[in-house]
C-alpha cells in the first residue's frame, strides 16, 4: 500500500466530488439580480401615445415593470395574465411595460388585438433593459413606493406569481 | 490576446493625444441618468481608438442570451444593442473599468466573461501557477535524481549499455542518426541479444 | 410492442455484463482460462444485445412509432428520414443508448483482437470493461430509458429534434465520431488497470495499450475539429472555439492522452515513466466521465447542455466509483510496477518528453479548474461568475507556444544523453528555419509578438519535423549504396508510425500557425443595407438584391440574397444567402451563417437583423487561412491512422524479427 498516492488521491478527489455534488441541484441558468434591494434604474422613456414617462413619475406607488416583446413565446403567454392584474390591481399598483427590441408598429397591431395592460414604453437603444440587467424576456420587476426595487422575476408569469410579488409591496 | 493587448495600449496612447475636453462634453453631461455612472474617469474617445477600446471591452462582457460568447463576438441584438452601450459609455469618456463595474451592478458578476482577480476568484487564477510551478519543481527533481544516475552509469558503462541496446531494440522507431557510434564488440553482444528475444 | 423489445435486449445486455464482469476477475485471480472465454461470450453477447436494441431504436424513430418514449420525445413525421435516423443522439436518452452500443462494440474487438500474454492481463481487463458496460447498461435500463412506453393516448405527431441539430450536414458526424472518441477510451483504461492488478506491464502489453489509446486520440482530434467546424458553420459568430465546457470536456482526455501517447514512448525507449503513463491513461478515462457528467447533469451552463436531467446524480455516483476504485488500486498495486531509474537530462528526447508531459497536463489542469470554477465559486461563495474566453486564451495561448517549442525542440534532440556538442549541433541546425518562418510572419504586413512568435517557433518545428520525417528515407539509402546523396520514400513509406507521428506533428503546427494568422488578421463590416446597397470588406463589394421568407416545416427563414462582386471590375462571384431562422422553440431567431471559403480566407455573411422597411442588417467577417485549420486537424487524424499501420521493414534489418514480436500484440 502506497501511502503517498492514497493521501494524494484523497485530497484531490473528495472535493472534486463534493463541488460536483454540490453543483447539482443547482440551475446554472438561474441569475440572482444584484438590483434586488437597490433604487430602481433611472430612466426617461416615451410610450407608444408620446408621453414620456420617468422612474420619478412613478414614485409613492408600488409598479410592475416587465420588459416583453411580441417575438417572445413566453410573453405571448403572460399576457393575457398581466392583462387580468392589471385590472385587478388597477388602482393600487401601476403596470408597466417596457418593449424589448421590437418595432412600435409590431406592438401596436399586437395590442390591438390582444389588449393592453399599461403603457407600453420604447426602448430603443435597449439602454433601459441593460441598466436593468435584463437577460431575456420576459423579465419582471416589483417596485416599493420609495422605487426600491423588491423582486426580480424571470420567464412567463403566472396569477399565483403576481399575488404573491405584489403581496410584499402591498 | 497579445493583439488585444496592443490594442489597448495603441487606445490608451490616441487616448492621451487627443484629450480634447469640449467635444462630447455637452452630450455626455445631459444624458446620464443614472447615479450609479457617476463621473467620467477619462476624457472622451472617439474615432478608431474608440473603436479598439469598445472591442477590447466588449470582448470581456458575457452576451447574456448567447451561450458563453462574448458582446463583441455574438451577432444578437442584444449584444449588439450591448456593444453599443458600451461605445456610447466609453465615448463619454468612462473608463473601461468603469463600464464593466456598471454591466456588474446590472447583471452581476456573471456578465464578465473573466471572473475578477480579487477574493476567492484568485484561485482560478493563481492555481495554474502554482500546479506548473509544482511540476517543474518535480521535473527538477527527477533530472537532478537522473544526473546522479548518469554519473553512476558512467562508471559501470558496459553492462548499462548492454541491456539499453535491448531497450533501443525494441524502438518503434529506428534512428540511426541518434545512436551512438556502434563499435564491433558492442554490435556481436546485440547480436546475441536479438537472437535470445526472437521468438 | 417495440418499447418491450428495446428494453428486453437492453436487459439482456445488462445480464451478460452483470454476470461477465464479476467472471471475469475471478477468472483473473485464478488464472482460469475458461472463466475468460465464457467471459468473453458474455462480452459477445453484451454487443449483439446493443446492436438489436439499436436497431430497433432506429426502426421505431424510421416507422414513427410514437409509442417508444424517445420517439415521442425528438420524432416528427414532417423529418427527413436522415434526420429522423440521425436524431437518435439528438437528445439525452438516444445518445446514451449509442454511446453504450459503440462501448459494447470497442469491447468485442478488444476481445476478438487481444493478444495479452498472460490470462489474468486478459481477464482483468475484460472484467473492467464488463463493469463500464454494466453501468451503461444499466444507465440505459433506467434513467436515461430511451424505450419507455409512451402513456396513452399515443401522440400522432412529435416536435421533432433540436433545431441546432437540423441545420448542418456535420452534425450527422461530428456527435458519433466524437463518442467514438470518448468511449474508446475505456479501452487503454481497462488494459491500465488491468496491469495494475496484475501487478505488471510488459513491453507488448503497453505496445497494446499505446495502439488502444491512438484509437480514441484520433476520433477525438476529428471529433472536436468537427465540432468547432460545426460551430463556425452554424452559429453565426464568425468563430469556432469558445471554450465552451464541452468543449473543454472533449479536450479534457484529448490532452491527457495525448500526454500518455509521449510518456509510454519514453517508456518503451528507455524503461521509465512506467506508473506515470498509466495514471495518465486513467485520468485520460475519468475525464471522459467528467465530461459526460459535466454535459449530461446541466450543472454547467452550454450549448450542448442537456437541461436538468435526472441522470447527474447516477453518472456522479459512477464517477465517484471509478476514482476511488482508481486511487484504491494505484495505492495498492504502484509500487509493483517497476520502472527502470530516471535517466533523463533535460536536453534529451526523453527531457523534452518530460517536459512535454508538464505542458500538458498543466493545461490540463487548468482547462479543468476553468471550466469548473463557476461551479466552485457557486458553492464556496454563492455568487454565479463566468469564466470564458478572454480567461482560457489569455492562460491557454503561453502554454501553447510552450508545445509548439517543445514540438520543434524535442525530436531534434537525440535520446539518451550524449555530449553537449551533439546537442547543439541537433538544437542549431534548424535556426535559419525559425528566422525565415519570421520573416514569412513579419511579411504578412502586422507583426505583432505572438505571430512573430509564432513564425519562429513553426519554422523551428516544420524543420526539424520534415528532417526527422524524412531520416529513414536517406538513411536507408546512404547505408546501402554507400553514397550520401539519394532518398528513398519506400524507406519512408516502411514505417508508418514514425511517419505517421510526423504527419501529427506537422499537422498540429499546420493548425497552430493556421489559428494565430485567423485571429490576428481578422477584419469585420458592418452595414444596414437597403435593397441594391452596397458595403465593401476587402477585396469584396457586396450588393444586397432581396429579402425572402421561406416557411419550412419547423422554422421560418428570412434570407437576404448577397452578390459578392470583386471590388475592382466589378466582376461577380457568388451568390451568398446568410439567413435567420426563427424556430418557434427558441427565444431569439438564430442566424444561419453563409460562407464562402478559399485557400486563402473566408467571406462569412450574417444575417444580423431585419427592418420593417425591408432593410437588412449585414454583419461581414473576412478571416484568412481558416480551412487550413480543418485540414491541419484532418492531417493529424491522418496521421495517427498511419501510427496504427503495422511497420515493415525490410528482412535485412537487424531490427526485423524483435520488431515483429513487438507488433503481435499491438495488431
Amino acid at each position: 500500500m502506497n501511502r503517498r498516492v492514497l493521501v494524494v488521491g484523497a485530497i484531490l478527489v473528495l472535493p472534486l466530488v463534493w463541488v460536483l455534488g454540490m453543483g447539482l441541484g443547482k440551475d446554472p441558468k438561474r441569475i440572482e439580480s444584484p438590483l434586488v434591494g437597490k433604487p430602481a434604474p433611472a430612466f426617461e422613456l416615451v410610450d407608444l401615445a408620446g408621453n414620456t414617462v420617468r422612474l420619478e413619475d412613478l414614485a409613492g406607488k408600488p409598479a410592475l415593470i416587465n420588459f416583453w416583446s411580441t417575438w417572445c413565446v413566453p410573453c405571448v403567454y403572460e399576457h393575457p395574465v398581466l392583462v387580468a392584474a392589471a385590472r385587478r390591481y388597477r388602482d393600487r399598483v401601476q403596470f408597466i411595460g417596457v418593449i424589448y427590441q421590437d418595432e412600435p408598429t409590431t406592438i401596436r397591431a399586437y395590442l390591438a388585438r390582444s389588449g393592453a395592460w399599461g403603457p407600453s414604453l420604447i426602448d430603443p437603444t435597449g439602454r433601459t433593459a441593460i441598466a436593468f440587467g435584463v437577460y431575456g424576456v420576459p423579465e419582471t420587476f416589483i417596485l416599493d413606493r420609495s422605487g426600491t426595487i423588491t423582486a426580480k422575476y424571470d420567464g412567463a408569469l403566472d396569477p399565483a406569481t403576481v399575488d404573491a410579488l405584489l403581496a410584499e409591496v402591498l | 490576446m497579445a493583439t488585444r493587448g496592443v490594442g489597448l495600449g495603441l487606445a490608451l496612447l490616441a487616448l492621451l493625444l487627443t484629450s480634447a475636453p469640449a467635444l462630447v462634453a455637452q452630450d455626455s453631461a445631459a444624458v446620464e441618468l443614472d447615479p450609479r455612472l457617476g463621473v467620467p474617469d477619462d476624457a472622451p474617445l472617439s474615432g478608431p481608438a474608440l473603436e479598439a477600446l469598445t472591442q477590447e471591452i466588449s470582448s470581456l462582457i458575457r452576451c447574456p442570451v448567447c451561450q458563453g460568447l462574448s458582446v463583441a463576438d455574438s451577432p444578437t441584438t442584444s449584444a449588439v444593442a450591448m456593444q453599443d452601450e458600451v461605445r456610447r459609455l466609453l465615448a463619454a469618456g468612462y473608463s473601461g473599468d468603469q463600464v464593466l463595474v456598471y454591466f456588474e451592478t446590472s447583471y452581476g458578476e456573471f456578465i464578465r466573461l473573466e471572473p475578477k482577480a480579487q477574493g476567492f476568484n484568485l484561485v482560478v487564477w493563481i492555481a495554474p501557477f502554482a500546479f506548473l510551478l509544482i511540476g517543474a519543481a518535480l521535473v527538477a527533481m527527477r533530472v537532478r535524481s537522473s544526473r546522479a544516475q548518469l554519473a553512476d552509469n558512467a562508471s559501470r558503462s558496459a553492462p548499462r549499455s548492454a541491456s539499453q541496446s535491448q531497450e533501443e531494440s525494441q524502438d518503434v522507431d529506428h534512428d540511426p542518426h541518434n545512436e551512438p557510434e556502434r563499435d564491433p564488440s558492442l554490435e556481436a553482444y546485440r547480436q546475441r541479444v536479438r537472437e535470445e528475444v526472437k521468438p | 410492442m417495440m418499447s418491450l423489445l428495446g428494453q428486453s435486449l437492453v436487459l439482456v445486455g445488462l445480464a451478460a455484463c452483470a454476470v461477465g464482469a464479476p467472471l471475469a476477475f475471478t477468472a483473473g485471480a485464478r488464472r482460469s482460462q475458461v472463466g475468460v472465454t465464457a467471459a468473453r461470450w458474455l462480452a459477445h453477447l453484451f454487443s449483439v444485445a446493443m446492436v438489436l436494441a439499436t436497431a430497433t431504436m432506429i426502426v421505431a424513430l424510421v416507422r414513427h412509432d410514437f409509442s417508444v418514449s424517445y420517439v415521442a420525445e425528438v420524432g416528427s413525421l414532417a423529418t427527413p428520414l436522415v434526420i429522423t435516423i440521425v436524431s437518435l443522439w439528438s437528445s439525452l436518452a438516444g445518445s446514451i443508448l449509442l454511446w453504450g452500443l459503440i462501448l459494447a462494440l470497442f469491447t468485442t474487438i478488444y476481445c476478438l483482437t487481444d493478444r495479452a500474454s498472460q490470462i489474468d492481463e486478459s481477464a482483468y481487463t475484460l472484467g473492467t470493461l464488463l463493469s463500464v458496460g454494466l453501468f451503461f447498461s444499466f444507465l440505459i435500463a433506467g434513467p436515461a430509458n430511451p424505450f419507455g412506453t409512451t402513456p396513452s393516448p399515443i401522440p400522432l405527431d412529435g416536435p421533432g429534434p433540436n433545431p441546432l441539430l437540423q441545420n448542418h450536414a456535420l452534425m450527422i458526424i461530428h456527435p458519433p465520431t466524437l463518442y467514438l472518441g470518448y468511449v474508446g477510451m475505456v479501452v487503454p483504461f481497462a488494459i491500465a488497470l488491468a496491469a495494475l492488478l496484475a501487478g505488471r506491464m510488459p513491453a507488448k502489453r503497453l505496445q497494446t495499450m499505446r495502439t488502444w489509446l491512438l484509437v480514441p486520440v484520433g476520433f477525438l482530434s476529428l471529433g472536436i475539429m468537427l465540432g468547432g467546424w460545426w460551430s463556425y458553420e452554424v452559429l453565426g459568430w464568425g468563430g469556432y472555439w469558445a471554450w465552451d465546457p464541452v468543449e473543454n470536456a472533449s479536450l479534457l482526455p484529448w490532452l491527457t492522452a495525448v500526454a500518455a501517447l509521449h510518456s509510454a514512448m519514453a517508456q518503451q525507449r528507455r524503461g521509465t515513466l512506467k506508473a506515470w503513463t498509466i495514471i495518465l491513461v486513467l485520468v485520460s478515462f475519468l475525464l471522459t466521465i467528467l465530461g459526460t457528467f459535466l454535459t449530461r447533469s446541466g450543472v454547467v451552463n452550454s450549448v450542448h447542455a442537456f437541461s436538468q436531467s435526472s441522470i447527474g446524480p447516477t453518472i456522479l455516483t459512477f464517477f465517484g466509483i471509478c476514482l476511488v476504485a482508481v486511487v484504491v488500486i494505484l495505492a495498492l498495486r504502484v509500487d509493483r510496477l517497476q520502472s527502470a531509474p530516471a535517466s533523463e537530462a533535460l536536453t534529451s528526447r526523453a527531457g523534452a518528453i518530460l517536459l512535454n508531459n508538464l505542458v500538458l497536463v498543466a493545461f490540463t489542469f487548468t482547462v479543468l479548474i476553468g471550466t469548473l470554477f463557476p461551479i466552485i465559486a457557486e458553492a464556496v461563495r454563492g455568487v454565479k461568475v463566468s469564466v470564458g474566453e478572454p480567461y482560457f486564451n489569455r492562460m491557454a495561448i503561453p502554454l501553447g507556444f510552450g508545445l509548439l517549442f517543445l514540438l520543434g525542440v524535442g525530436p531534434a534532440l537525440p535520446w539518451g544523453t550524449s555530449d553537449s556538442r551533439q546537442v547543439r549541433k541537433a538544437l542549431l541546425t534548424p535556426l535559419p528555419a525559425a528566422l525565415v518562418g519570421m520573416v514569412l510572419m513579419a511579411w504578412l504586413g502586422k507583426p505583432s509578438g505572438s505571430l512573430l512568435l509564432t513564425g519562429a517557433l513553426g519554422g523551428y518545428a516544420l524543420w526539424v519535423t520534415f528532417d526527422q520525417a524524412l531520416r529513414p528515407g536517406r538513411a536507408g539509402r546512404g547505408k546501402r549504396s554507400g553514397t550520401r546523396q539519394g532518398f528513398s520514400l519506400l524507406a519512408v513509406m516502411r514505417s508508418p508510425r514514425r511517419l505517421g507521428a510526423y504527419v501529427v506533428h506537422f499537422g498540429f503546427i499546420m493548425t497552430f500557425i493556421a489559428i494565430a494568422v485567423s485571429s490576428t488578421f481578422q477584419t469585420d463590416a458592418e452595414a444596414t443595407l437597403q435593397a441594391g446597397d452596397t458595403m465593401e470588406i476587402g477585396e469584396y463589394q457586396l450588393r444586397f438584391e432581396a429579402l425572402r421568407v421561406v416557411e419550412e416545416p419547423h422554422l421560418t427563414a428570412q434570407r437576404a440574397r448577397m452578390v459578392v462582386l470583386r471590388r475592382e471590375g466589378g466582376k461577380e462571384l457568388a451568390i451568398l444567402e446568410p439567413a435567420l431562422n426563427v424556430y418557434p422553440s427558441q427565444r431569439e431567431p438564430l442566424a444561419a451563417p453563409a460562407v464562402r471559403s478559399s485557400p486563402t480566407h473566408d467571406l462569412y455573411l450574417t444575417l444580423m437583423n431585419t427592418g420593417l422597411d425591408g432593410t437588412v442588417g449585414i454583419r461581414a467577417i473576412l478571416t484568412p487561412a481558416v480551412i487550413w485549420i480543418w485540414i491541419g486537424v484532418l492531417m493529424m487524424s491522418l496521421g495517427t491512422v498511419l501510427c496504427l499501420m503495422p511497420n515493415r521493414r525490410p528482412s535485412t534489418t537487424l531490427e526485423g524479427p524483435v520488431e515483429q514480436a513487438t507488433e503481435g500484440g499491438a495488431a
